[in-house]
């Protein structure tokens, strides 16, 4: 009886370590999962904020007359 | 007795040497703690610098004339780069620069810790050159100007290593716009590599946008059609500003020559305002306000005739008197105020002003605006120069009135044109509408408080608008400025340059200046377009009627057709 118990506590104890273990490398994973999202969410606004602005001197006023200009000047 | 003295000599040297011990402890403890604090901090911390992102400017329609975005930048340690050959071989085809370019700026840097290789790289490259021991990648914000030439006088410029405002807008917020930047400081191994986050130092806040009264439409029909006059006449500089006189919103505001703000390497004199920064003699544009002095004053009416001296008007030229005045083109005789504005009289206006009397006139004049800055959101305006009453003599009061002696900017002439359009009621010039914050709400409106007191009677403002400027555009010097479909009101004027090397003034150098605004009735839109120093020996012509009249009629034809204004 005595023998069980010492492996039962021998299991558990090696048990809750494996748990252990296993969640702090789960919350190293889940954090490196965030900070890649963070990173990527990043760098995909920055990809956006460029686009916006090339749009803006695409189609502000001076560009869109410029090429009116350059359009009149070819025909 | 002899082993017994050598036990005493050396207890008390031991003794002596932990009292000095003891002594070097207390020193280091007491007196040295600060030092050794600060070098443990500085040996265990490391620091990463958080930039805050620069708000944007925006137009009135939100269009974007100024922000900022992240780019990224592959840089170099070259202290950490053992061989500089084999590292700028292996960079060369991910960036696609010559290998011996790399290599020669890694030779000749003259920063050990940072070498700037490329700016704006891709995310490939980026990965690419992170593999390669002694390059390193930062991010770091750029400043765009989407809208280029069109408002760089208005917003300015960021300086390119700190993103710190140099000109314009982006100078004079350059506070509210740069936010607040935070440092992360970070317990480091021997290597100086991070091992984990300690503190954040400060608050990392965004700059907060700010919205001008600018309209990039109206700002681009003003800057089309001044800069083919600018050219035409192959001008020293221009001026044009569109303001709204019930609020004193500017709409648009361009000066030339101006600058790309994406390359700075043009004549630093380029990036002023000189709507705001230059003053001039503004001549016979000033007729209109001096008029209205004195109607309002009742020292002159609207029926009565001045006899304006057949075209000669002579005193003495000593103490009091007043020398020779003579008229642009013609002589006149008898004329009515409206006709001397019409006519553009420079007798007329002599006469006027010397039944003002100077202390009347001054005053008027201050309180028109002029001699002090119009506190319009920019850096560098100036106050104009309106001198004190007791420095005038018998030529001052007869030459203000027809603009000479008394030196404005553009902006200062807007402002007195706004109050006469809006029935003499008080008008503040004003280009920042609001400021927003980064969730694009409107945190603080930056429009003035609504004007309070009348500068002249209404009814001497309405007349002086509806009858005697819509005047000189229908049977004056401003005839090139008449539109079908709006009344115009305007006044012309040509001033002379005073040299600069003798006394007196240059006959082949003038400032051709016309001011005027639409629907006469109810005006929308006030527009001041001044050339400065147009070439007299191309034949064109000079004048304000010739040179600047046909330009503001245009602005003012295009601003109302887009601002939807009805017509007459």
């Amino acid at each position: 009886m005595s023998q069980f118990r010492f492996v039962f506590v021998v299991f558990c104890f090696t048990a809750v370590l494996v748990f252990t273990v296993n969640l702090r490398s789960a919350n190293n994973r889940i954090f490196y999962e965030l900070c890649a999202c963070n990173a990527e969410e990043s760098q995909l606004k920055q990809e956006l904020g460029t686009k916006q602005l090339l749009l803006e001197s695409l189609i502000n006023p001076a560009a869109i007359s410029q090429r009116v200009d350059e359009s009149n000047t070819d025909d | 007795m002899k082993n017994v003295r050598i036990t005493i000599f050396f207890c008390l040297l031991l003794i002596a040497l932990f009292l000095a011990l003891t002594g070097r402890c207390f020193y280091l403890q007491y007196f040295k703690t600060q030092q050794y604090l600060d070098a443990c901090i500085t040996q265990q911390q490391s620091f990463r610098n958080l930039q805050p992102q620069r708000g944007v400017i925006l137009d009135c329609r939100g269009r974007v004339l100024a922000a900022s975005n992240k780019v990224q930048t592959i840089f170099a340690e070259p202290r950490l780069i053992k061989d500089a050959k084999i590292t700028s071989s292996e960079l060369a085809p991910i960036m696609d620069i010559g290998a011996h370019i790399i290599c020669q700026q890694l030779l000749e840097s003259n920063n050990p810790g940072f070498l700037r290789i490329k700016t704006n790289a891709d995310a490939g490259q980026c990965n690419a050159a992170r593999k390669i021991h002694g390059i390193g990648i930062q991010s770091e914000w750029q400043r765009h100007y989407p809208m280029g030439r069109l408002a760089s006088n208005l917003v300015g410029f960021t300086s390119r290593l700190d993103n710190k405002g140099l000109e314009g807008v982006e100078l004079k917020y350059d506070k509210e716009l740069s936010g607040s930047s935070a440092r992360n400081i970070f317990l480091a191994d021997a290597h100086r590599r991070p091992i984990r986050a300690k503190q954040q130092d400060g608050v990392l806040t965004n700059g907060v946008g700010i919205i001008l009264t600018i309209d990039a439409t109206i700002q681009q029909f003003t800057r089309d059609q001044l800069i083919k006059q600018y050219l035409e006449y192959e001008a020293e500089s221009a001026v044009a500003i569109v303001a709204e006189p019930r609020s004193g919103a500017i709409l648009a505001m361009v000066s030339l020559p101006d600058f790309d703000p994406a390359d700075r390497s043009t004549d630093p004199n380029n990036f002023r305002c000189r709507a705001i920064t230059d003053w001039y003699e503004p001549g016979s544009i000033l007729k209109p306000v001096a008029a209205a002095i004195a109607l309002d004053a009742g020292v002159v009416n609207r029926t009565e005739k001045i006899f304006c001296e057949n075209g000669s008007y002579s005193g003495r030229y000593n103490g009091e008197g007043f020398g020779r005045i003579g008229e642009y083109r013609r002589g006149f005789g008898d004329l009515t105020v409206k006709e001397i504005l019409i006519n553009s009289s420079n007798i007329g206006m002599a006469k006027i002003g010397q039944r003002l009397g100077k202390d009347r006139l001054y005053d008027g004049l201050r309180l028109f605006g002029f001699g002090r800055k119009t506190g319009i959101e920019l850096p560098g305006e100036i106050d104009g120069l309106l001198r004190p009453p007791n420095t005038w003599d018998g030529y001052s009061i007869t030459r203000i009135p027809y603009g000479q002696e008394i030196c404005v900017t553009g902006m200062q002439l807007i402002r007195a044109f706004c109050i006469l359009a809006n029935g003499g009621r008080l008008v503040r010039p004003f280009m920042v509408r609001a400021v927003v914050d980064n969730d694009g709400k409107i945190t603080e409106l930056k429009r003035p408080p609504p004007p309070v007191g009348y500068i002249i009677k209404p009814d001497v403002a309405e007349w002086v608008v509806r009858e005697a400027m819509a005047g000189v555009v229908n049977e004056g010097t401003g005839k090139r400025a008449q539109l079908e479909k709006w009344q115009v009101f305007g006044k012309t004027g040509t001033a002379n340059i005073a040299r600069s090397d003798a006394r007196g003034y240059s006959d082949q150098d003038y400032v051709a200046s016309f001011i005027c605004g639409a629907p006469a009735k109810d005006p929308a839109i006030v527009v001041l377009v001044s050339i400065r120093k147009p070439n007299r020996s191309l034949g064109k012509g000079y004048t304000g009627g010739v040179v600047s009249s046909p330009v503001a009629a245009k602005i003012i034809e295009k601003t109302l057709t887009y601002l939807g204004v009805k017509q007459d």
